[in-house]
């Protein structure tokens, strides 16, 4: 029972709501909605959104933020294409990729943990060196499908009884990545930071190693992430990434991660990345005119914001231990 | 003032900018024979214009700890209304009008969802980025609006005659003297600090917080309007992307400029300073044969150091004066600032 | 308290006065403005972003066109394919004294007003590839594009008929919906449909809802692919009149296993491994190389007062002859299609 009145209560059920709301209200108006097809687009289009979400999720929650994740997938996802077009092996190329997302990672991390600089200015900053360093290296080359590695393309292709591999890898990642902020305790020192980093310190709570480790994973993640663009669309370029943060934060936000920090899972996370691609989908399968879409999707954006502050709210005035 | 001496030299960062920005100029002189050549000087100005005035609303927003990401689409909003409306039919005078009216609009919506509806300005400006884009979209589909009226076009491309100033210099001066004298000057500049600094007490002490920011989200709306006008009759068409990623260059040369991202914190002039000079340094570097790529690098490297050395410099002061204090003070401070 | 915000102003207001008196000092030392010297000319090449593949082939045959005439060709451009990225290009330029500029318009409104400036200070323009919009020709002297406008669409369209069986309905994968060429191409497309295959037609009964605008974005491209075979589960065809649409067609196509046939404009090495394997049958494309060298002829010729680019006069590039059209326009010729039989050549050009 206790179980029940928590689940009720949580963050994440308005979005998961909202979720089920846009789907059946789309698949009434256009019943060529409830197709298979629709959700299997749905799921493969949201892998990276999703893979990217969770990571965003661990600097969010300390009141921070990775501006820089958008540059640092669409560098890697061209590396990785780069270097298996040369020979490297597939175990070799994605390491490059962990590194390079590490590396970015550790720069912010330090950066914004040992000299306490502000994370909006220092990720700012390394989205543009991050892109400058990418359009320099790649010269406007484009990786096309032969420079994809198999194993790479395969993923990409395939599904495991009818659920694509990429969005398979998103959520064993939320799975891991939920089940470690909750029960490792050196990860929900996140959410105590977030909510009062001075008090955190005061319990004894290690902040700037907590926070570097935090923006560490975010980039060695997101480099990783590479690897699920380049499988998912088969070929790279300098545009690769280019405004994905933009989406990524919205689609958190929307989950239930909210900006002010201290509250909101990796779970929250992914159902927001969901739900702004089904709201995508879900504009075209209504027949909305092409030039309208935009717009209607500012709309709904900002419905969901309004709709998950508003619940929030409640739920704060009802659980006083809860979720906040 | 019998009394004058020269100031003493603090380190502090707003003056560093204006610095910066002497020190740009005299290195892009010497460093390229095209860069101080009147055309140029010209262009420079012409190409920061939209992102100063915008910059100065922006400067209040963060101040107050808000922020607006939707300026981009707002002055494109306002640029593909312009246009819209001068497609119709209606004289260009007015379409101008139309254009501004609904850059304020904007702002008033955007400051409506956040003061009334509570909801956190970084978010839902992120959304009514989209909103306003969108809209743009919905107002021209996919035809721009060129031939607009040789008069207003020569506005857009001409100097002000026998000076190298571009038309656009006369509103931007305008509006930047304007938002520095009541930023700094007036008891609203000294609310949107209170605010900023710590809002709670603000509201206490009586200040009306939320009729401020609503107020101030408008601000950003009407100067993104304005900027819109310009962007318009400078580049003598309206098009739904227009400014496409703006919003970053603003907030940028607002931090650069020494505004504090948490609030509470900034000068007028640093940020006027940091636009004028990020827009020197872009043209100096690419005289001197910076591609597209490096200018993108240099971009974020300077970034960095606008925030790394107002820190360095805080350490130093500190290490200084832990020197001069008793012991037992001294290993408490040591834990403080591991 | 007073006194030292005193001060403080003070000193700032000495530094801004030093600094615009500096300027407003180096201002008048202002260099004449360079004439073309006897020496090689100096040229730009500006395509529309440097980071594309498909301008550095344009570059590519500008360069070669620049050694054969002795004149220095420098490749300068933004890295977002925008007007207003461009225009401050467009300043260096003028502001570095270039003689010639060869610019791929990335915008056909907004550099308008900047190329006006390169002209008054005696810039020779001519745009390759894409054009001014058409009530600004006056503002270069001539415009490289590789066919007639609408000879681009409609071979298209004859290309997914092949495919099709010459029967099924159709949907557009275009780049930006402002884009111009594209635009172009689009419209010529939509009654050349009608009249030369009457079993097929537009999935959304005209052209212009049949298009979804992709952006020139590999992620936008693939959702507006998904987005057309979701609206329209019976579409036939899909032509992409651009490379990185037709790319993100053929890939998400292959991936998804649909049965729509792709066709569009592709660059042969990026659409090979998809020829190959069957998933597209046909592409085409002009040569961007050509594109390149052609219009670096013609800014020469009309620097050197040969050629003024009115409509029937003519010039020589490589060996050819180019005549000018209505609007100021040289077409190169019909694109070339790529299929199995020709692609092994082509992947390795470009």
């Amino acid at each position: 029972m206790k179980k029940l009145s928590k689940l009720i209560r949580s963050r994440e059920l308005p979005v998961f709501f909202a979720l089920a709301l846009v789907y059946f209200g789309t698949g009434f108006a256009n019943p060529q909605f409830f197709t298979v097809t629709v959700v299997n687009d749905i799921f493969l289009g949201v892998a990276i959104v999703a893979v990217l979400a969770v990571a965003q999720t661990f600097v969010l929650v300390m009141r921070h933020i990775d501006l820089s994740v958008g540059s640092v997938i669409g560098f890697t996802a061209f590396m990785i294409g780069d270097l298996s077009s040369q020979g490297y092996p597939l175990i070799v190329v994605l390491s490059a990729a962990l590194l390079i997302g590490a590396a970015v990672g550790a720069v912010n991390g330090y950066l914004v943990a040992y000299l306490r600089l502000p994370s909006l200015v220092v990720t700012l900053a390394t989205m543009y060196v991050v892109r400058g360093i990418f359009n320099e290296v790649a010269k406007g080359q484009t990786i096309v499908e032969s420079d994809v590695p198999e194993e790479l393309n395969w993923l990409g292709l395939n599904r495991f009884f009818g659920v694509p591999y990429l969005f398979i890898i998103g959520i064993i990642l939320m799975l891991v990545a939920g089940f470690v902020m909750y029960r490792v305790r050196a990860a929900r020192d996140l959410y105590a930071i977030g909510s009062n980093a001075a008090a955190a310190e005061l319990v004894g709570i290690p902040v700037n190693r907590r926070v570097f480790f935090a923006f560490l994973a975010t980039g060695a993640i997101s480099g990783l992430a590479g690897a699920v663009m380049l499988a998912r669309f088969n070929s790279a370029s300098t545009n690769s990434g280019l405004g994905l943060e933009l989406v990524v934060i919205a689609a958190c936000v929307v989950g239930g991660v909210t900006i002010a920090g201290g509250a909101g899972t990796v779970y929250g996370a992914v159902i927001g990345a969901i739900l702004l691609q089904e709201i995508l989908l879900a504009i075209g399968a209504l027949g909305i005119p092409q030039f309208w879409q935009l717009a209607v999707n500012g709309i709904l954006i900002i419905a969901a914001i309004g709709l998950d502050r508003y619940l929030s709210t409640r739920v704060k005035s009802t659980s006083i231990m809860g979720n906040k | 003032m019998a009394n004058f001496s020269l100031p003493k030299i603090q380190l502090s960062w707003d003056k560093g900018v204006v610095l910066f920005l002497v020190l740009a100029i005299f290195i892009g002189s010497f460093s390229s024979e095209y860069f101080a050549t009147a055309s140029n000087l010209s262009f420079v100005i012409a190409s920061i214009a939209e992102i100063a005035i915008i910059a100065t609303a922006m400067t209040y927003l963060i101040i107050a700890g808000e922020i607006d990401l939707s300026v981009a689409s707002m002055m494109s909003l306002s640029s593909a209304s312009i246009g819209f409306a001068f497609r119709e039919g209606l004289p260009f005078e007015i379409a101008i009008l139309i254009g501004l009216a609904v850059g304020l609009a904007a702002g008033l919506f955007n400051g409506i969802l956040v003061t009334f509806f509570g909801l956190p300005s970084l978010a839902v400006t992120i959304a009514t980025l989209a909103l306003y884009r969108g809209l743009c979209w919905v107002l021209l589909e996919n035809k721009p609006v060129n031939q607009l009226p040789e008069f207003w076009i020569s506005l857009g491309f001409r100097n002000i005659p026998n000076t190298f100033l571009p038309w656009s210099t006369i509103p931007l001066v305008i509006l930047a003297a304007a938002a520095w004298v009541v930023l700094h000057h007036t008891k609203t500049g000294r609310w949107v600090f209170a605010i900023g600094i710590n809002p709670e007490a603000a509201k206490f002490s009586g200040v009306p917080v939320n009729r401020v920011k609503l107020g101030l989200f408008a601000y950003s709306g009407l100067m993104s309007g304005v900027a819109g006008v310009i962007y318009t009759l400078r580049f003598a068409s309206a098009s739904p992307d227009g400014g496409v990623g703006y919003e970053l260059s603003v907030i940028a040369a607002v931090l650069f400029g020494g505004v504090a991202i948490a609030g509470g914190v900034g000068t007028m002039w640093g940020v006027l300073a940091a636009v004028v000079s990020l827009g020197v340094m872009r043209s100096g570097l690419q005289l001197v044969g910076f591609s597209a790529n490096a200018l993108l690098i240099v971009s974020g490297g300077l970034l960095l150091i606008s925030v790394i050395l107002p820190k360095v410099t805080e350490f130093v002061r500190i290490r200084n004066s832990r020197a001069s204090t008793p012991k037992i003070k001294q290993k408490n401070e040591e834990k403080k600032y591991e | 308290m007073r006194k030292k915000n005193m001060n403080k102003k003070v000193a700032k207001v000495l530094s801004v006065v030093a600094a615009s008196v500096l300027a407003l000092g180096l201002a008048g030392c202002a260099p004449a403005g360079d004439s073309g010297s006897s020496e090689g000319l100096k040229i730009a090449i500006m395509p529309k972003a440097i980071n594309i593949g498909y301008f550095t082939a344009w570059n590519e045959g500008a360069q070669k066109a620049c050694e054969e005439l002795g004149a220095t060709c420098d490749y300068i451009g933004p890295n977002e394919a925008t007007g207003p990225a461009q225009v401050e290009f467009i300043n260096q330029v003028i502001q570095q004294g270039y003689d010639v500029l060869v610019i791929s318009a990335a915008d056909q409104n907004a550099i308008v007003p900047s190329l006006q400036k390169a002209k008054e200070a005696g810039i020779t323009i001519v745009t390759s590839d894409a054009d001014v919009a058409a009530e600004s020709k006056d503002s270069r002297v001539v415009s490289i594009l590789p066919s007639a406008a609408d000879r681009i669409g409609t071979a298209e369209v004859d290309w997914i008929a092949e495919a099709v069986g010459e029967k099924g309905s159709i949907a557009v994968l275009s780049a930006s919906a402002t884009a111009a060429n594209q635009n172009v191409w689009i419209e010529a497309m939509g009654p050349y449909l009608t009249e030369n295959y009457p079993n097929m037609s537009w999935v959304g009964g005209t052209v212009d809802k049949s298009t979804f605008y992709g952006d020139d974005d590999a992620t936008k491209s693939t959702q507006q692919f998904n987005a057309i075979l979701t609206q329209y589960p019976d579409v036939a065809g899909i032509i992409s009149p651009t490379t990185v649409g037709v790319l993100a067609a053929a890939a998400e196509k292959k991936a998804k296993g649909a049965n729509v046939k792709v066709t569009g404009l592709g660059l042969p090495s990026e659409m090979a491994p998809y020829i190959e394997d069957g998933t597209v049958e046909k592409v085409g494309l002009w040569n961007p190389i050509d594109l390149g060298y052609v219009a670096v002829y013609a800014a020469v010729a009309a620097k050197n007062g040969t050629f003024d680019g009115a409509v029937g006069s003519s010039f020589e590039a490589g060996g050819k002859t180019y005549a000018v059209v209505d609007g100021n326009i040289v077409f190169l010729g019909d694109p070339f299609t790529f299929t199995k039989d020709n692609i092994a050549e082509f992947k390795v050009i470009y």
